[in-house]
């Protein structure tokens, strides 16, 4: 499948610090987008300071190098910069999105967040009372809430944990506590920088260098994933839908398998016109929204599932939701493989035409797997996955029983997930 | 077919218009370049078109498109749609129902023949029936977001009786009663081919494209519809909506603004990013950096005869009413003090980002090239639209302030506190 727009080169370089820079090229684009991804994560959050990650994802973004919180923004502002972001399990990511000639200018304001925070004492509370101020959000976010609770009831220890933080936790935190996370967590080995845009590799190194090569410090490991026991769980809330949850490891991120099972599970919910949507909204009205998607953690694959419904109709949904899972292992129909590749193969493409989709994508392989696949590469492995493989892979790795997790105004009966 | 296809050259990318004998117009925007390319129907219909015995017949009929025509069934829709390896999907809004769908270009004939033949839907009583159960739930999803619904609650009672006040989703007891008979009826006198725009963003052979789509309308019988745009005479003041089992003050802000052909509707986009954008803004720095609240901010809705900024910001219910009066105050502050030129240029350039960046796929490019053309009757490239955000003037803006859109205020608050007003 040429297109005018493939390429094929990604450029890396790892700065002796332990920055490791990649770049995509998209010569066509007037644009550029970054990500950059700083080691610390929900996962990694000292003991009794949940939410120090999250804290600190807010106060580097209150000031940095010379510029104080309001400089620092009016300088990303005022070259036109569209920023995002966010704190996460494994790492809290910086993202940013410019017009490309602004690059030289841009990328020592986004990198110095990460290099050279100032972390003002006065900046302290607002960003702890900000990260309180979302934690509380949450609660008028049943779907946001049922996936933290899951998450927790899934995983044991630190990947288990809300990135949200905990109140008591946002609680414990000072400044020196935070300061001396960021001394632990905060540094350029385990630091990722993603680009991809209308650039130069020797502009983007160039300035990569100037930006980064300075920067010093530590970073901390990220612990492994453990599963707890796999069990059901049901949590109380006033709303209109009960919230279903489901989640069961998958292969891990890198694992040669993970075409292999991404296809079959593109076959059970990858489109409207996949088993999930037909049996469950299609066909049973039961549902407006209903999906199962892969989600990966360093070393660590597994898939949630989720469907929303009134409560009357909870017990139905969810049977339906796990008997379509299970049917899976009983194999595809070549149609079903086809459709699913195809689907895979065409969104590439067009998620390929974003430098912020590619930028993304650069950092989240480099995090996940410690490595950059070109789109030539997942193309090949996706084209490469042969039905006969495809079913006896199915067969062979039966979804395990899965940790369910409902939320809404009353439990469901125990005989919907037996 | 009327007329000779109007081709016009403006730098990078081509545009191309034609209008069919039944009423459809086609428009596209050529880039040879794209690796894909995006078509979508845009239909001139949406909740602000339904009296109120059908209210929600917009969103429900979007729905029904998908459920089969004479050609196909639901399940043919959604095969061909994965065959095509489309990422597809469909929105309603007050002003517009939109069906679109991205696909490499070697598959743009088959996305055309799906998409066109769904405009002409079977309507089958035993879909309705079971869409109905989906209708209802999606209704009860977004009751357990007090985002969504403060808009709604605000809107209604803004907009004052204007259509642009109408739900998009309708409620439970207009869905429960509405028939297919009346959703029929809707479907045909809204459907009209000179009611909808079909709009095509990326890779394409305009020939081809168009002979594709005359041969698959031919059978559509050209007749109009019309819009009933009656004048705004927007509410002021503040209500509230009481809800036990929420834990935050949610809070809608409507203020009287410009309508989608206003000129100066570039300048009310830069004064709402100055005031409101998510970072940066005066709210930004008066609210969200101080912790007082997660979220506060003011964009501006352009729509057909009117429009209004709009704006939400969340809080702690023993914290609502400062931060809400520090919103307002914000405002009122704008109006009667000055608009800085720095600030002015710094929404300019977020603005001028987020459109270029919008447009580097053609799936990103497509709703804002086609509501655009549909709402102005002609084409705005990128760069026309980016140009237009950069000369506004901060007079510009000092003259919407001197308008005091924000004496005008409507805030409608939703919160576990408080009595009904």
């Amino acid at each position: 499948m040429s297109s005018p727009q493939n390429s094929d080169t990604i450029y890396q370089h790892r700065f002796e610090n332990g920055v490791w820079l990649l770049f995509e090229p998209m010569p066509w684009l007037p644009t550029l987008s970054a990500s950059l991804l700083l080691p610390f994560g929900s996962s990694t959050d000292p003991e009794g300071h949940e939410g120090s990650g999250a804290v600190l994802h807010d106060w580097i973004q209150r000031g940095a190098g010379t510029l104080d919180s309001r400089a620092h923004s009016d300088a990303l502002e005022g070259l036109g910069v569209r920023r995002g972001g966010g704190a996460g399990r494994e790492a809290a990511s910086l993202s940013a999105s410019f017009l490309a000639d602004e690059l030289p200018e841009v990328l020592p304001l986004v990198a110095s967040m990460g290099s050279e925070p100032r972390l003002d004492e006065g900046e302290f509370a607002p960003a702890r009372e900000l990260a309180l101020e979302e934690l509380a959000s949450l609660s008028d976010a049943p779907t946001q809430r049922l996936f933290n609770a899951l998450m927790e009831r899934f995983l044991d220890g630190g990947p288990g944990r809300s990135p949200f933080g905990t109140q008591e936790g946002l609680a414990e935190l000072t400044p020196a506590s935070v300061r001396e996370d960021a001394g632990r967590r905060l540094g350029p080995a385990g630091a990722i920088l993603a680009l991809a845009g209308g650039a130069e590799w020797d502009r983007v190194l160039d300035a990569a260098q100037r930006a980064l090569a300075g920067w010093q410090g530590g970073a901390a490991a990220l612990p492994a994933a453990r599963l707890r026991p796999p069990g059901r769980e049901h949590v109380h809330a006033d709303s209109a839908q009960t919230q279903i949850g489901v989640a069961f490891a998958a292969p891990p991120p890198g694992d040669a398998d993970v075409y292999t099972f991404d296809l079959g599970l593109h076959v059970l919910s990858g489109s409207m016109g996949s088993r999930l949507f037909t049996e469950v909204r299609e066909k049973r009205g039961l549902v407006y929204s209903v999906g199962a998607h892969y989600r990966a953690l360093h070393g660590f694959g597994y898939t949630l599932g989720y469907a929303g419904t009134t409560p009357e109709r909870a017990d139905e949904t969810l049977r339906v939701l796990l008997e379509e899972i299970r049917r899976l292992s009983r194999g595809v129909e070549a149609d079903e493989l086809e459709r699913a590749r195809v689907g895979t193969l065409s969104s590439m493409v067009m998620q390929g035409e974003s430098s912020g989709a590619r930028a993304g994508r650069l950092a989240s392989d480099a995090l996940l797997q410690g490595r950059a696949r070109t789109l030539e590469e997942i193309r090949r492995a996706v084209e490469a996955v042969e039905l006969d493989a495809l079913n006896d892979y199915l067969a062979a790795h039966p979804f395990p029983e899965p940790t369910v997790v409902t939320l809404g105004p009353r439990p469901l009966s125990q005989e919907a997930a037996a | 077919m009327s007329g000779r296809p109007e081709t016009t050259a403006r730098g990078e990318l081509r545009f191309d218009t034609l209008t069919l004998d039944n009423g459809l117009t086609i428009v596209g925007e050529l880039n040879p370049r794209a690796a894909s390319v995006a078509a979508g129907y845009f239909v001139r219909t949406g909740a602000r078109d339904e009296a109120a015995d059908v209210a929600g017949v917009s969103h429900f009929l979007e729905h029904m498109l998908f459920k089969g025509t004479d050609r196909r069934t639901a399940a043919d829709i959604n095969r061909s749609f994965d065959e095509l390896g489309a990422q597809y999907n469909a929105f309603t809004s007050e002003e517009r129902t939109v069906y679109y769908g991205a696909v490499l270009p070697e598959r743009l004939p088959q996305l055309l023949d799906l998409l066109s033949d769904m405009m002409r839907p079977a309507l089958r009583q035993d879909d309705f029936d079971v869409e109905k159960n989906v209708i209802l739930e999606e209704i009860a999803m977004y009751e357990d977001r007090p985002h969504f619904r403060v808009f709604e609650l605000a809107g209604q009672r803004f907009w004052n009786g204007h259509p642009l006040g109408h739900s998009v989703l309708g409620g439970q007891a207009s869905i429960q009663a509405l028939t297919r008979e009346q959703m029929l009826a809707y479907f045909q006198r809204r459907y009209a081919p000179s009611n909808l725009a079909l709009a095509v963003s990326g890779a394409y052979d305009w020939e081809d494209l168009t002979t594709g789509v005359a041969r698959l309308t031919r059978d559509w019988r050209p007749y109009q519809a019309r819009r009933e745009l009656p004048p705004a005479e927007p509410a002021v003041g503040e209500g509230r909506t009481a809800d036990g089992a929420l834990s935050r003050v949610h809070a809608a802000v409507f203020a009287p603004g410009l309508a989608a052909t206003d000129e100066r509707r570039y300048a009310a986009a830069v004064l709402a990013n100055v005031l409101g954008d998510d970072s940066g803004s005066r709210l930004f720095w008066a609210l969200v950096d101080k912790g007082l609240a997660d979220s506060a901010s003011l964009g501006h809705e352009a729509s057909d005869g009117a429009g209004a900024f709009v704006g939400y910001v969340s809080a702690a219910p023993e914290r609502a009413d400062e931060v809400l009066g520090s919103y307002r105050r914000v405002l009122l502050e704008a109006q009667d003090g000055a608009l800085d030129a720095e600030e002015w240029r710094r929404a300019q350039r977020k603005l001028a980002t987020s459109l270029t960046l919008r447009a580097e796929t053609p799936l990103g490019r497509l709703v804002s090239f086609g509501a655009g053309y549909q709402a102005l009757g002609r084409y705005q490239s990128v760069q026309e639209l980016v140009r237009a955000v950069m000369s506004s003037s901060v007079e510009d803006g000092r003259a919407l302030l001197a308008l005091r859109p924000f004496d005008r205020l409507y805030l409608h608050r939703l919160g576990p506190d408080g009595a009904e007003s």
